[in-house]
Parts: C-alpha cells; structure tokens; sequence
C-alpha cells in the first residue's frame, strides 16, 4: 500500500487486522466527539431502540482509518527489507459515500479490508494518482458494519515533469519573477 | 412505549427543511491534532512539523477524519442532541476542502435539506442535512451531506407526502 501508483493491484482484498472495542474507548470518544445519550451514558442507553451502549459510527471509522495507516507503515517496512524504496501516499480529497449498517457494541471485534476498485493519474496534481479505494468493516459474526467509497492520492514513481513545468519551476525560484508568476497564476 | 430520554426533545414532527444551525466556534490546537493523529491517523503530516512542512499540506495540519468529528460534535451541541435522535446512517460527498492548521478556528453551517419517514420503520424519520464547515478566514475546510434518523412522536401518522 506504500507502494507507488504503478504497483498497486486493483481488486486486491487486502486484510488491515482487527479491532476489539472496549467500553471504557467507545464512552471517551463519544465524549469528545458524539455525545449523544447512545454513544456516552449506558444507563440512558437502555431506552434507546440499540437498548445499550454502541460506538459513534465515526469511531468505527477513525479506528479503521488508523488500521489502514498501521498497514501502510508494514507495507513500507516490507518494502525496505526487501531493499526497495517504497512509494508515497497522499492526504485524500474525500469520501464518496459512508454508510453505517450493523452497531458495534462493547467487546465487538470489528475487521477491516480494503480494496482499490480503480485507479487513475490527478488532472490537478501533476505526479500523483488517484485510488478509488473501498473499505468494509465486518463484526465477530461477519455483519457489516460500514462501507465506505473513499478516494486517495498516491505519487508516480515514473513521472517526468513536462519541460513546460520544470522550466516555469526553475523560474519561480528567481524572486522577483517567481511573485509575478505566483500573483499570475 | 414513550422514550424517557428523547421525550421533550425536537421530533421529526417538527423539523422543517430549509432550517439553518449554527455549528458555533472550535478552536483546532497542535496538541488536539497530536493526540487524535496518535491513535487514529499517525500519518507524518499529522504528527511531525518537518515532514508537514515537506508534504503537499504545506505545514502541521489536523486528520481529515478529526475535522469531521469535530464537525459531528459541534453538530451534536448545536442540533443533533436537542432532537430524539437515534442514530446516524452515515454520509455523502465529503470532501476536505482546505486543511486545518494548527490554532484554525472552524465553525459554519448545517442545513437541513431534506426530510423524509422510513417505510421499512414507521417510527423513525430521516433527516439529511448539509455541512457547510470554514476557518477563520471563510475559506471552506469541509463539506458533506449527512443522514440521520429521528425518532417520530406519534409513528401511527400516515406517511404524508407534505413530509417532504
């Protein structure tokens, strides 16, 4: 996954490890995040239709998020043993769709995949690709638990910046053109 | 069957489309973003100035994830939990406009664009509602469409094509 734009492998299910959700984790980020009666008081919760507990949606995610980045790091690791200099990944402009199916509850075990559906090279960002990536969350009774769209950044290892560019480049660096061209563009 | 906790809350029965919340003011400080990038998007970009400063952010910026939870809380204090919520179903189009630097005030709009009951559950009805998130300087951090249920004070209603 920190591999660059040209190796990575489309429809490739990759396994980003699992995720045990305790109490004591959904109640602190429901506090500083999600406050609602469901996510924060399990007293209160009972009279809700989950009749207990559950994490935010969000939770769910940001710790899927932060499998995704454990994942990116192994991969790099990987990469470097195997004497290979690994690619880099980008912040990402955004995500298609979210949807939240099944609650997680405490002492659910959430696993997370992720699957890059497609791939193409950034209109706006000259030397990096885009990665239509799609992660599912599934619970210890493989229930979904959310899908998401998501798109990423990913740099070309074989990008040649077009002559036009590097020499408007170069030009930006001399001070005083390199305001006008700033200002101009 | 009444709700004890959602009782005198806003139901979907009174909620009108068109309606704009005020999400308020959140400062975003370094240590917030340090502290949500360590557990949950430890990317170099979030943690290191260095390597924030090399990278296409530009300098130390905020998770977009963190952004979007901030977002939901400031929306939660403002909105989400005077209603009888009962929970999310999740999102559309969110895109991170601009990146959150250290010491950005973020704050904005949500609109509530569109009101709608569940056929497959009579007691719940579904509001989307739109993000409108900006810095200080107005410029826009976040935006999305969000879709969450809401509970029905009398679910025996027929389902009314005024609820649109």
């Amino acid at each position: 996954m920190t591999r660059w734009y040209e190796d990575i492998i489309i429809d490739e299910v990759i396994d980003l490890g699992a995720h045990t959700f305790s109490q004591e984790e959904i109640i602190r980020f429901g506090r500083l995040y999600d406050p609602q009666y469901f996510h924060v008081d399990p007293d209160l919760a009972q009279h809700s239709h989950f009749g207990g507990i559950i994490a935010s949606g969000w939770h769910t995610v940001c710790v899927g998020h932060g499998k995704m980045v454990d994942a990116l790091y192994a991969e790099e690791q990987r990469l470097r043993a195997l004497g290979k200099e690994p690619g880099v990944s980008g912040p990402s402009p955004g995500v298609n769709s979210m949807e939240f199916k099944v609650p997680v509850r405490a002492g659910d075990t959430v696993r997370y995949t992720l699957c890059v559906t497609g791939k193409r090279e950034s209109n706006s960002l000259p030397g990096w690709g885009l990665l239509f990536n799609t992660i599912e969350a599934r619970n210890q009774r493989d229930e979904l638990v959310y899908r998401a769209e998501l798109v990423g950044f990913s740099k070309l290892r074989d990008y040649k910046m077009p002559i036009k560019l590097r020499l408007l480049l170069a030009l930006t660096r001399v001070p005083v053109l390199g305001k006008a061209i700033r200002a101009g563009t | 069957m009444t709700n004890p906790v959602t009782r005198d809350r806003r139901h979907f029965e009174d909620l009108v489309a068109g309606e704009v919340v005020d999400l308020g003011r959140t400062k975003v400080t370094r240590q917030m973003i340090l502290t949500f990038a360590r557990e949950f998007d430890p990317l170099p970009f979030h943690l290191d100035e260095e390597a924030a400063k090399a990278s296409l952010l530009g300098g130390l910026a905020s998770s977009g994830w963190q952004t979007g939870a901030l977002s939901l809380r400031m929306l939660v204090d403002s909105f989400l939990g005077k209603l009888a919520s009962a929970g999310g179903l999740g999102f559309k189009n969110l895109k991170w406009k601009n990146p959150v630097m250290v010491d950005d005030t973020i704050g904005g709009t949500v609109t509530v664009v569109e009101l709608r009951r569940s056929h497959h559950h009579p007691e719940w009805g579904v509001v989307t509602m739109d993000f409108d998130v900006r810095n200080q300087k107005n410029q826009p951090v976040l935006t999305m469409r969000l879709a969450n249920l809401v509970e029905l004070r009398d679910p025996t209603a027929p389902l009314p094509e005024a609820a649109q």
